[in-house]
């Protein structure tokens, strides 16, 4: 009909449903997924590229599954554990997300500090820096603008992928590695395999992707769009982990001295990105890095703080003032105020802390995900959505198999037991 | 007086004091004001209920049997009851006094005349310590830093339910629904904490009008998503319930298939005012309009005058100005409600009415609107075509909320 109608886009439905899903995986490449990848590639070569395979696939499912739960509940993780399990789950399950995202917080404000690092600027102006005006651009309200241009400086990542094809691998052994398991049985192994599920599938995303996507109040039968969205944000996600991790492969293992990979830097994963940038890998790298950081940086406090409000039911928003939420305001601005004083001391491995935050996000998954599937089982809430029995046995596989990873991790940590490397 | 979250796990004996099992849920049926309690739960996978009137005494840690446990006939539960540990506590449910969306910590249940009654939500912080078993070393610790831990209730009178599922929301609509009575833009404040499907079980329960005006003071991205969320006959009967410029700026922004399939479900009059406004662009004097304004035709006297606008019976918003047009809509006049009561009944409004009119092209520009709107300090300012046609008028707030940047509008203080 008429002009003002006439403007509006055919692609309406998709474009109205099309989004958290890709967002999220974009954030979800962030400090802690650049630094695990590459250290994945530079320690074992392509010999976790297996793992991140089976990883992909479990994020698919674990990520359809928040927004099966989003779409049809219409409502966040928090909300629906608080509903469904009462005040003592929902107080554990907030903890451990606390937990988990205070560490994540620190890993990106060591994003920061190491990106900044790379172009000269010490931590101690970074760091601060980079906490007000994330604390700022949230409080402000200014962040859906930024969240865009962040966004589009994940694009930097793009270059992994380019660098992956220059470099020349040898890919009859990448895809020999990616689809035969080969393990290395030390403690390192262990580690970097728990860190790099947990990098992938972050408890923090399902509570942010379900909460975003609850947010849009998507129709039942638009429940395919958002499927396609997460499934796209999923594979693109791990599409770039996994040139992470060949290019990393391809550039460090077996050139630098065994006893120093323990103690590799943001300096040496910028490497990777040589083949492509030549000199400026290394601003490339600390550009991407900052960015990521600052983005994930962003939506880690404000979900949490989002997340434990809405399952305490008490007040929330940014809009709502100091005053107004207390808690709210609390908990988003604590957590900035941890992860900054985190990774300020100098002299702090700031790669090491990295990786160990994700380690404790992947040791906290599993309980995150028992919830979930307690949740996507229950035909009182989901009705005729519920698990198929593919979903059930894939997410309950992940579950099974990090606690087992987290047992051997265990075992390989003890002095003289057969495990240790 | 006795907490749900008390009751919750208690044993039940019987008359021997002999075990009966224990309390997993206790069951109420929805009357008005407080809901009654009908039974206790004691296997929540078999839904087998205890009827009240087999209870004895009721009370947290124990509740005791009439009769001995072999006489206890536990009934199948009826599904029209609710459940209040399954169905209303740890729900968000809106505290119609406070107007607000909160969460049920806990349930107050009261004695009253041999009967058991639903009293109050409990939705303090002294209710969540409750439930975590923390009450009393959460009292110690206030008294420490020199503070009292009240228990905040929230009378179940004053307790609007919510739910996100069909079949709940039918049992909802049997319950009062307190929510209606509210200021509109209260409950506008409240629907917008909600989610999507809650705010869309909220909508079906509220009438026409007063789904209108709700609808009419919620931010311009919430109508859309309430509307997208309705069906499309429900959708045309609220809608035709608001002025018809807010009508096409809420159907602009929908899918087209669906905005055509709403306005051909409204009245044709209404669609038709909808269809004009909708071919101009957002930003223009065009697009800002409404139609509703008052034009009186240019050969009436001062009491005619006012005869007339008794039996149109304008909305408040449009009575500020009345225009006077010739035949064919030119606009030739304007007068004020003063101009007109003050004036002597028999005057021809042609004498007194103002000829030196304020009006804006059709294609002006919002900044223009304001610069107008703001230079002549007007309240409303015409919008005429080409020909010098009256074709609506743009109101000041319609105006302010165009020119105002986003960053303004949220730093206004929230008006509770």
């Amino acid at each position: 009909m008429l002009g003002r109608l006439r403007r509006f886009r055919r692609l309406w439905i998709l474009l109205a449903v099309i989004g958290p899903g890709l967002i999220t995986s974009n954030a979800d490449n962030d400090a802690g997924g650049i630094a695990t990848y590459s250290q994945a590639g530079a320690q074992f070569g392509y010999k976790l590229l297996w793992v991140l395979v089976l990883v992909t696939i479990s994020l698919i499912v674990v990520n359809e599954m928040s927004a099966r739960l989003g779409v049809i509940t219409g409502k966040g993780l928090a909300d629906l554990i608080r509903e469904r399990f009462g005040v003592r789950s929902t107080t554990l399950a907030m903890l451990l997300l606390l937990v988990a995202n205070a560490t994540t917080t620190v890993a990106e404000f060591a994003g920061v500090a190491a990106g900044m690092e790379l172009l000269g600027l010490s931590r101690l102006l970074s760091v601060p820096v980079a906490a007000v005006v994330i604390w700022l651009l949230v409080v402000r309200g200014s962040y859906p603008v930024v969240e865009r241009v962040l966004l589009s400086i994940g694009v930097v990542y793009v270059t992994y992928v380019v660098s992956g094809f220059l470099i020349r691998p040898d890919w009859t052994e990448v895809l020999r590695a990616s689809v035969v398991p080969q393990v290395v049985p030390i403690r390192d192994y262990w580690l970097l395999a728990i860190a790099v599920t947990g990098t992938t599938i972050t408890p923090w995303m399902q509570f942010y992707l379900q909460a975003a996507i609850a947010e849009k109040g998507i129709p039942n039968d638009r429940l395919a769009y958002s499927r396609l969205d997460v499934i796209l944000g999923s594979l693109v996600t791990d599409f770039i982990a996994f040139f992470i991790i060949v290019a990393t492969a391809a550039v460090l293992f077996g050139h630098i001295r065994p006893d120093l990979l323990g103690n590799l830097g943001a300096a040496d994963y910028a490497r990777a990105l040589a083949p492509v940038a030549g000199p400026f890998a290394t601003l490339l790298f600390a550009v991407g890095l900052v960015g990521a950081s600052i983005l994930a940086g962003c939506v880690v406090p404000l979900s949490t703080a989002y997340a434990v409000t809405e399952a305490f039911g008490w007040e929330r928003g940014v809009d709502r003032g100091i005053s107004e939420a207390p808690a709210f305001f609390l908990i988003f601005t604590g957590l900035i105020v941890i992860g900054a004083l985190a990774v300020i001391l100098p002299g702090l491995p700031l790669v090491r802390v990295i990786l160990l935050s994700q380690d404790v996000n992947g040791l906290i998954l599993p309980a995150i995900l028992i919830y979930m599937l307690v949740l996507i089982n229950d035909r009182r809430l989901m009705g005729r959505f519920t698990n198929g029995p593919v979903a059930n046995l894939v997410a309950g596989v992940t579950v099974v198999a990090l606690i087992t990873l987290t047992l051997l991790l265990l075992a390989a940590s003890i002095p003289g037991s057969p495990l240790t490397g | 007086m006795v907490f749900l979250s008390e009751l919750l796990g208690a044993e039940v004996v019987d008359v021997g004091q002999r075990r009966a099992g224990r309390v997993r849920d206790v069951t109420v049926t929805p009357i008005e004001p407080y809901p009654l309690v009908t039974g206790i739960v004691t296997s929540r996978r078999q839904a087998l209920v205890v009827p009240w009137s087999e209870v004895r005494t009721f009370a947290a840690r124990e509740v005791a049997l009439r009769v001995p446990r072999e006489e206890v006939s536990p009934l199948p539960a009826n599904p029209d009851d609710i459940w209040l540990a399954r169905d209303v506590l740890d729900k968000q449910v809106i505290d119609t006094d406070g107007r607000r969306v909160v969460r049920v910590n806990d349930l107050q249940l009261v004695e009253s005349g041999g009967r058991m009654l639903l009293v109050a939500a409990d939705i303090g912080m002294r209710g969540l310590l409750r439930r975590l078993g923390l009450e009393v070393v959460g009292k110690r610790v206030a008294r420490l830093v020199g503070r009292d831990l009240p228990i905040v209730l929230v009378s179940w009178d004053a307790v609007q339910s919510l739910s996100d599922r069909s079949q709940d929301a039918v049992r909802l609509r049997i319950s009062a629904q307190r929510i209606g009575k509210l200021h509109p833009a209260d409950i506008a404040d409240i629907v917008e904490e909600l989610s999507a499907k809650q705010r869309s079980a909220i909508f079906e329960s509220l009438t026409d009008e007063v789904a209108a005006d709700t609808l009419e003071e919620m931010e311009p991205e919430e109508q859309v998503s309430v509307i997208e969320h309705m069906d499309s006959e429900r959708a045309s009967e609220i809608l035709e319930e608001m002025p018809p410029d807010e009508v096409a700026d809420i159907l602009a922004d929908l899918p087209e298939a669906r905005a055509h399939e709403i306005l051909g479900l409204m009245e044709k009059d209404e669609a038709d005012d909808v269809r004009e406004l909708l071919a101009f662009p957002e930003d223009t004097a065009g697009g800002m309009m409404t139609t509703e304004y008052v034009a009186v035709s240019v050969g009436l006297t001062a009491q005619e005058c006012i005869d007339a606008l008794r039996v149109l019976e304008p909305e408040a918003e449009s009575i500020y100005y009345v225009y006077v047009v010739d035949e064919e809509e030119h606009l030739r006049g304007v007068l004020s409600l003063r101009d007109l009561i003050v004036a002597n009944p028999n005057t021809p409004i042609t004498e007194f009415m103002r000829r030196e009119i304020v009006s804006v092209p059709l294609e002006a520009s919002a900044e223009e609107v304001a610069a107008v709107l703001t230079k002549y300090n007007l309240l409303a300012v015409p919008a005429v075509d080409d020909e010098g046609r009256l074709r609506g008028i743009v109101t000041v707030d319609d105006a302010l909320d165009r020119v105002l940047p986003e960053g303004v509008k949220r730093r206004l203080p929230r008006v509770r």
